[in-house]
């Protein structure tokens, strides 16, 4: 008691109103839940049953808006830390333990900060940029599938959608250079257009060869279709394509060795010049979104999407067991979920805690009950989001999917810190020269290839 | 499968809606948290590396960006046929494959004459 006691004095006045209503909610804010529940449940399930459509576009645009934001906060995070362990530097290391919430800082930063239009800009388009960059990577979101099932929307026309709404970044960045009316910005969105466009043609292309073999444009049979062994991944079948549209990609989402549009050593900022604020912030935002859809797509499209590199369904049938599924439902435990409800989040809080407690007995008590009860909301989301019906496909799809996705982030940050940029004739040589001829041919030697396989009666 | 398609189209409307409403969201948020100074006259003039700008800030730029665009209007309307043939390719094969051939031939022929007339190479 003398702990909690002596840290509360410590902290302002503000404060010491704050925390104990914090923690008055805390213990109220469950029971409250929970009897809400009960109260009205029956009515907001049939009400939320009867517009289950509605219902799925508010969950699915919810989850892709609110995934975006820690995702393009973990880029960031990992673009200061890796590229400075890179250049033998420390990187961020004040915010929380190894600076973990460094670019959380940075965005309420951006947050706080001027939001300033310059006076020669056109105000309207000036203001519609970022939102139009912005929207195009949140649209692309829409098919990239997650887990089996787990999709925005499943669009039979998924590719084609794809590469329609993604060249719509083009318009975006070249209307944000040309209305901030400055000779980096125009300079600056010109380019960045001049490079999108060139290298939008190998990209569409390299994929024609995937919907050979595949006989699909939906993404989610894609993904589906490259089940099982790890040699089933479309990159084994065709590893041209992949490789032009790992470069496409690169240079689609404007990062180095192609980032001429925001070269900084020669044109400032590039068309983000004249922005400020949450408009800057949004340029950015989308920028590590895109990073991100990238790295997706080139998991989904070519290296197994969510499907992990063994075959799991062989792996279960050698072990003697069915295909995993596990039902629970809540309703069964009746009156018992209230006491559940109050006794589950004291015990396991205290257990999640004593490890931090007895790892640093020195430190204030509260803070390792803090550390305890966070772990707890964390497990609880999980166990919530789970119980309703667990169906282990997913859940293993979306880590398998996280794990391979961040694994090409990662490739991202690493050619950052590594190479060199190219020049601009380099640039737009390399697209029209290579890349558009190459990804010709792997089209046609894929149709060949089919064309051979079929006449001699292989599949 | 009809309603299931219009479906789709809705979330694409649906998707530009909220996510148009969640970044003026967070611009207002902004706007209300942010700071605002007034400044002296220098403070809207175009940032061009601290020095007055001089001239028209829409500034005459090069012709290849012109021409590069055009490129990829005539490219990427083919690669739209492209997406629609290799859809379809598993009932067409060879028929298939020797028109796809053609098609893309002339297209070449195109990409090759920009090529010799030196438009590839950035002047």
């Amino acid at each position: 008691m003398t702990a909690a006691t002596r840290s509360l004095r410590q902290v302002a006045t503000v404060g010491r109103i704050v925390i104990p209503l914090l923690v008055i909610f805390l213990i109220v804010a469950p029971v409250a839940t929970v009897l809400v529940a009960q109260a009205i449940g029956p009515w907001l399930i049939s009400v939320l049953n009867s517009n289950i459509g509605i219902l799925r576009f508010v969950v699915a645009i919810t989850a892709i808006l609110l995934f975006s934001i820690p995702a393009a906060f973990i880029i960031i995070y990992m673009e200061l830390k890796v590229i400075a362990y890179m250049n033998l530097r420390v990187g961020p290391n004040r915010v929380l333990p190894a600076g973990a919430a460094h670019s959380v800082v940075a965005g309420l930063k951006v947050l706080t900060k001027e939001d300033f239009t310059p006076n020669s800009a056109d105000r309207l388009v000036f203001t519609w940029a970022p939102v139009l960059v912005f929207l195009t990577a949140v649209m692309t979101f829409m098919v990239v599938p997650f887990g089996p099932g787990l999709v925005g929307a499943p669009l039979n026309i998924g590719l084609l959608y794809l590469f329609a709404v993604g060249g719509m970044t083009v318009v975006g960045l070249l209307l944000a250079g040309w209305s901030s009316f400055n000779k980096y910005s125009l300079l600056g969105g010109l380019r960045s257009a001049a490079q999108v466009v060139s290298y939008e043609i190998p990209l569409t292309l390299s994929v024609v060869g995937l919907i050979l073999l595949a006989g699909s444009m939906s993404i989610d049979s894609i993904a589906r279709q490259q089940s099982g062994w790890v040699w089933d991944w479309f990159v084994f079948r065709q590893p041209l394509g992949a490789l032009i549209f790992f470069i496409a990609g690169v240079a689609e989402a404007n990062r180095t060795p192609f980032d001429l549009t925001e070269a900084d050593s020669e044109i400032v900022a590039g068309f983000a010049t004249e922005y400020s604020g949450m408009r800057f912030g949004f340029l950015f935002f989308a920028e590590y979104v895109n990073v991100f859809i990238m790295s997706a797509l080139i998991v989904t499209l070519f290296f197994g999407a969510w499907n992990a590199p063994v075959d799991v369904n062989w792996l279960l049938h050698l072990v003697g067991v069915g295909p995993l599924s596990i039902a629970f439902d809540p309703g069964q435990l009746g009156g018992n979920l209230v006491a559940l409800a109050a006794v589950v989040p004291l015990v396991v809080t205290l257990v999640l805690a004593a490890p931090f407690y007895l790892l640093r007995p020195e430190k204030p008590v509260w803070q390792s009950l803090l550390i305890g009860f966070l772990l707890l909301n964390l497990l609880l989301v999980g166990v919530l989001g789970l119980s309703a019906y667990v169906d282990w496909d997913w859940v293993a799809g979306l880590i398998w999917f996280m794990v391979k996705a961040f694994a090409f982030v990662f490739v991202f940050v690493w050619m950052r810190g590594t190479f060199p940029r190219v020049r601009i004739d380099q640039l737009m040589g390399f697209a029209w020269k290579w890349l558009l001829p190459a990804s010709l041919l792997n089209l046609f030697a894929t149709a060949l290839a089919i064309i051979l396989l079929k006449s001699a009666g292989i599949n | 499968m009809d309603q299931n398609v219009l479906g789709n189209l809705w979330y694409v409307v649906g998707f530009a809606f909220a996510g148009t409403l969640f970044v003026f969201g967070t611009i207002a948020l902004a706007w209300l948290l942010s700071h605002r100074t007034r400044g002296d006259e220098h403070k809207g003039y175009p940032y061009e590396s601290g020095i007055d700008t001089f001239g028209d800030s829409h500034a005459r730029f090069g012709i290849p960006f012109y021409i590069y665009a055009l490129m990829f209007v005539a490219f990427d309307i083919e690669v739209v046929f492209i997406f629609l043939w290799a859809l379809i390719f598993q009932d067409l094969l060879l028929g298939g494959f020797v028109s796809m051939l053609i098609f893309v031939a002339i297209l070449m022929l195109g990409l090759a004459y920009a090529w010799r007339k030196g438009v590839l190479s950035w002047r």
